[in-house]
């Protein structure tokens, strides 16, 4: 009876919280995406009505696009520079060398999205960026936090901050290649371009897709680094969802509709992460 | 055996190390400055006389003080939440990985189903509870929904497997020990890597994390330094009292315990991202 | 006989020391219950100054300030403390503007309770009519206001030969000859596309009216005419490379006007005050103000008003009484008003502190700071140019936002710049209607 209970006593310190905040909290968020409410006065029961709304919400769509845009280019770029430099890393035989790199790379995921975002916020600024000293000394004007330069600007920050946590998934992978392998390519007689071609690349595919699938869940979740961009340049609330949702609730006071917006937002990241899991599951079948 | 690189490989390597290096050089840099060096000097570069004593000074007395007892509020939010949470996903972790019971498969689909729901996209419900519980405005809005870590719980799970053999539990079960002793006296020790590791990240998360406090509190006396600073940075923009090397050298105060704690437990992370990279 | 100009304005503050002289001095209520302590939201630079000054005044009430950042940051606070149902300050900040929304939401104190409403004839009429927009229900004490009037660089005018502006046809020549004449390295003034209050300030001065309403029943209209010829006038020069589009309140202008690259803004009251102390001793000595700009010379002088506060008393006070005798002090009381003007440049919704001595002292900021200019003087004459009744929707929260995305577009060349109205107005009366507002528009 005794060994029976013991499981769940251990589980239980840990599935109390859980349930609190992961499951009922959105299965509360659920329940109040059926309501409307007018400031403090009773809510209104109104079925599916605020889904319907999100479905012809021209913002939240936009949100999506915006960040679908931004996903195809930035995620592809980042994990490539990350693998290029794992495959660097794994080259090196320097210990001291590698240590500086790979400390340098993985820095910035050591600092708070806000702080990273307001660093390079400043470096964007007009007036302070040491980088617009340096191209308005050349003649040239470039405004990154204008409306055509505030995407790419995040892009950087963004890339910025995950590149080295990237890199040290697919370095971990790389590394967990046994040696007689390379041994045995070396034997028979592989170039190093082979080496990459044949046994590093197929052997990071699982860890690359992992880091993929980590990176689309978190840039449907940018939210912190276009935040504090407010203050020093004007960003659309709807530049990405959950700016947009953020807007909502605590902005316009409309806490029902950015409900509804969550959980349509929750789903919508289920479905790509479910749709990664597969990729990945069909990939290691082919391999 | 493998090619040395070339000088040029490592030119770029360095260079994108300089890229990566750039806003804290800046930052260390800028701190030095007053606000009139700020704009009229060269960014990358120091100015001389150095005046960290002088934006220290005025990171002090920012509201009489207030900047210190955010990063006290930021070391308590994140102390508290390593601890707790780390016994929390130890325990959990080593009920998945040591014992069989009815329930287990579907428990343990909904963590790792959870692992895929960002912590954000729960912010929005989790006010709406903490309202509900009465709860807003308190450590503990912070605290608690911190302390659930499902990737906690996977690695936990992980390390009790690699590091626990069954048999040296059943060895201990025939000794006579209560479950408790084993888990705590026997096994604990056991783990104290994978305890590291997870306490590292979630010191880690919790100290950055900033959409949560953003909602939950409103009090200025209750924000972690990163909400401070950005609120504080906000009221700088509105022109009404630009002191920017201040709340830079805030910002440098809010990143370097977290640097120094990579840079010292640097084993443990990578540990910590290579065993979630490779099962 | 037609009086010169500079003489009339001589004439006008002599006249209201006069009055001023005459008028009672208002008796403030005593406090006659227990120590409280308030807290209080506010991002008034040096307001903690004022506040000693009360509670000198009333030492049984302590009062606890916080900036929880300004504009839309710190109605984020409010509104989630609101809806949290703890965590709201006693008293906080709120531009008239963003009334409506609080009013709408339930969050705020009718202050009639608390014997509020016989101060009406302290405040200048039509901001008495932002904060009782029934007419009945009394929900704030008016703080501020923010008639516009022009700050230029008197230096780079007397360089370049330019004549202060008294027409908008006058202001367009001045900047096509400043754009010419400086080689487009200065621009003449700046556009402030992502503050909605700021166009519809410009056309509030030009007859605009964007909501009106009778019981329930709203009409909207934030693509009127005048509105649409202001939006015109300045996507012209815009257009022309003669004027910036710097969003206010950023480092950017800041950094453009420290090193002289803006020659003029349209400002509201209290941007003198905040251009001293962002500034500093950067350029200080160097503006001067002059009235805005009209649109036929010779009329009427009309001026359009931008921001400017209001201290509200929320519904979480524990002390409404306490709270509601502060807010009006802080806002009435001749020293409270003095210091709010030197410390915050906050110019006055109190009739008599328009008339203050200290308003008018060549050596205070922000008047030392244009070089001794008595611009309180400016100013007094636009706030008494701006036309009275003027009504904000509930939904300005999100109308705020909203023009921003429409501004940029036009701002970036995508859509033009009257038609950005346009589109802004059917984003909004489409917001306004799913929200259940009875709303058409015109």
């Amino acid at each position: 009876m005794r060994r029976r209970l013991t499981p769940y006593l251990f589980l239980l310190p840990f599935f109390i919280p859980f349930l609190v905040f992961y499951v009922a909290s959105i299965l509360y968020a659920v329940y109040l995406s059926l309501f409307v409410q007018h400031g403090l006065r009773p809510p209104i029961y109104v079925g599916i009505q605020n889904y319907l709304r999100v479905l012809s919400d021209a913002n939240f769509g936009s949100s999506l696009l915006t960040i679908l845009k931004f996903g195809v280019i930035q995620i592809p770029l980042m994990l490539l520079i990350a693998l290029l430099l794992a495959l660097y890393l794994d080259g090196l035989k320097s210990a001291g060398w590698r240590a500086f790199l790979s400390g340098s790379y993985f820095l910035p995921y050591a600092m708070p999205s806000v702080i990273g975002g307001l660093l390079w916020g400043y470096l964007y600024s007009k007036g302070i960026s040491p980088f617009d000293q340096v191209l308005s000394g050349l003649g040239l004007k470039l405004n990154f936090l204008g409306s055509r330069g505030l995407l790419w600007s995040l892009g950087n920050i963004i890339t910025w901050t995950w590149t080295g946590y990237n890199m040290v998934i697919l370095y971990a992978a790389l590394r967990s290649v046994p040696a007689e392998v390379y041994e045995a390519a070396r034997i028979d007689g592989a170039t190093s371009g082979q080496v990459v071609r044949y046994i590093k690349l197929p052997m990071v595919a699982p860890a690359l897709l992992l880091a993929a699938l980590f990176s689309v869940i978190g840039t449907l979740q940018i939210f912190a680094e276009p935040f504090v961009l407010q203050s020093l340049t004007y960003v659309p609330t709807d530049l990405t969802p959950n700016l947009y949702i953020y807007v909502t609730a605590f902005n316009y006071g409309n806490f029902n509709y950015a409900a509804a917006l969550a959980v349509s937002l929750s789903v919508i990241t289920f479905i790509f992460s479910l749709a990664m899991l597969w990729l990945q599951s069909w990939q290691r079948r082919r391999w | 055996m493998r090619r040395f690189p070339s000088a040029l490989a490592s030119l770029v390597a360095l260079l994108v190390a300089v890229y990566f290096l750039i806003p804290l050089i800046w930052l260390v840099m800028s701190t030095a400055k007053s606000t009139g060096q700020l704009f009229s000097d060269f960014g990358l570069w120091f100015s001389w006389p150095l005046h960290w004593n002088l934006s220290w000074a005025g990171m002090v007395a920012f509201e009489h003080g207030v900047v210190g007892r955010w990063f006290l509020n930021a070391v308590l939010y994140s102390g508290v939440v390593a601890l707790l949470s780390t016994l929390i996903s130890a325990m959990a972790g080593y009920a998945f990985s040591h014992f069989q019971f009815p329930l287990k498969g579907l428990l343990n689909l909904l963590v790792l189903g959870s692992v895929l729901i960002p912590f954000t996209a729960l912010v929005l419900p989790i006010f709406l509870i903490l309202h509900a519980l009465g709860l807003l405005n308190t450590y503990l809005a912070v605290i608690l929904p911190s302390l659930v870590s499902p990737l906690g719980v996977y690695l936990m799970a992980l390390f009790w497997e690699q590091s626990f053999p069954m048999d040296l539990r059943d060895a201990a079960y025939m000794d006579g020990a209560g479950e408790w002793t084993v888990f705590a006296r026997i096994g604990l020790p056991l783990v104290r890597n994978g305890l590291v590791t997870v306490a590292l990240f979630s010191f880690v998360g919790t100290w950055n994390n900033f959409f949560l406090p953003l909602v939950v509190l409103s009090k200025g006396s209750l924000y972690p330094i990163t909400l401070g600073l950005a609120v504080w940075n906000s009221t700088v923009q509105a022109g009404s009292s630009v002191n920017y090397p201040a709340i830079l050298m805030g910002a440098l105060v809010s990143v370097l315990p977290l640097i120094l704690a990579f840079f010292w437990l640097q084993r443990y992370w990578q540990a910590g991202l290579t065993v979630g990279a490779i099962k | 006989m037609k009086i010169p100009l500079p003489a009339r304005l001589l004439a006008v503050p002599t006249l209201l020391l006069a009055s001023a002289a005459l008028a009672q001095t208002p008796a403030f209520p005593a406090y006659s219950g227990p120590p409280v302590t308030l807290t209080f939201w506010s991002w008034v630079p040096g307001i903690d100054k004022t506040v000693a000054a009360f509670e000198k005044v009333y030492p049984k009430i302590h009062i606890k300030w916080s900036n929880v950042g300004s504009g839309s940051a710190e109605y984020t606070k409010l509104l989630t403390a609101l809806k949290a149902g703890t965590g709201a300050p006693d008293v906080a900040q709120v531009e008239y503007d963003f009334l409506p929304d609080f009013i709408n939401y339930g969050g705020l104190v009718n202050l009639t309770k608390y014997g509020m409403s016989k101060y009406k004839s302290l405040f200048v009429p039509w901001t008495w009519g932002q904060v009782s927009p029934q007419g009945s229900a009394v929900y704030a004490i008016p703080q501020d206001t923010g008639p516009f009037a022009l700050n230029y660089r008197a230096d780079i005018f007397k360089k370049y030969g330019l004549a202060v502006p008294k027409t908008w046809a006058q202001f367009a020549a001045d900047a096509a000859k400043l754009k010419r004449e400086s080689g487009g390295k200065i621009y003449f003034s700046d556009f402030f596309s992502t503050y909605a209050p700021w166009v519809m300030g410009l056309a509030w001065a030009d007859g605009g009216r964007f909501w009106t309403h009778s019981g329930h029943t709203w009409t909207q209209s934030l693509n009127n005419a005048a509105a649409k010829r202001v939006m015109s006038f300045w996507g012209k020069l815009v257009k022309a490379g003669e004027v910036a589009t710097l969003p206010d309140f950023t480092s950017e202008l800041n950094s453009a006007l420290a090193k002289g690259q803006v020659a003029l803004l349209v400002q509201a009251a209290w941007g003198p005050g905040s251009l001293a102390s962002t500034l500093g001793s950067v350029s200080a000595g160097d503006w001067r103000a002059a009235p805005l700009p009209q649109w036929t010379a010779g009329g009427h002088f009309a001026s359009g008003n931008w921001g400017g506060s209001s201290d509200v008393v929320t519904i979480q006070s524990k002390h409404k009484q306490a709270a509601a005798i502060f807010a009006l002090w802080i806002n009435a009381a001749p020293t409270a008003v003095a210091l709010n003007w030197q410390n915050g440049g906050l110019f006055p919704a109190d009739r008599a502190g328009l008339s203050l001595p200290a308003l008018h002292d060549p050596h205070q900021n922000p008047s030392k700071f244009f070089g001794g200019q008595n611009i309180a003087q400016i100013y007094a004459q636009a706030s008494r140019g701006v036309p009275v009744n003027f009504v904000w929707a509930p939904w300005f929260l999100y109308a705020n936002n909203s023009f921003n995305r429409y501004a940029a577009a036009a701002v970036s060349g995508k859509m033009g710049w009257a038609a950005s109205l346009d589109a802004w107005q059917n984003d909004v009366l489409s917001y306004a209607k799913g929200q259940g507002y009875q709303v058409k528009g015109n």
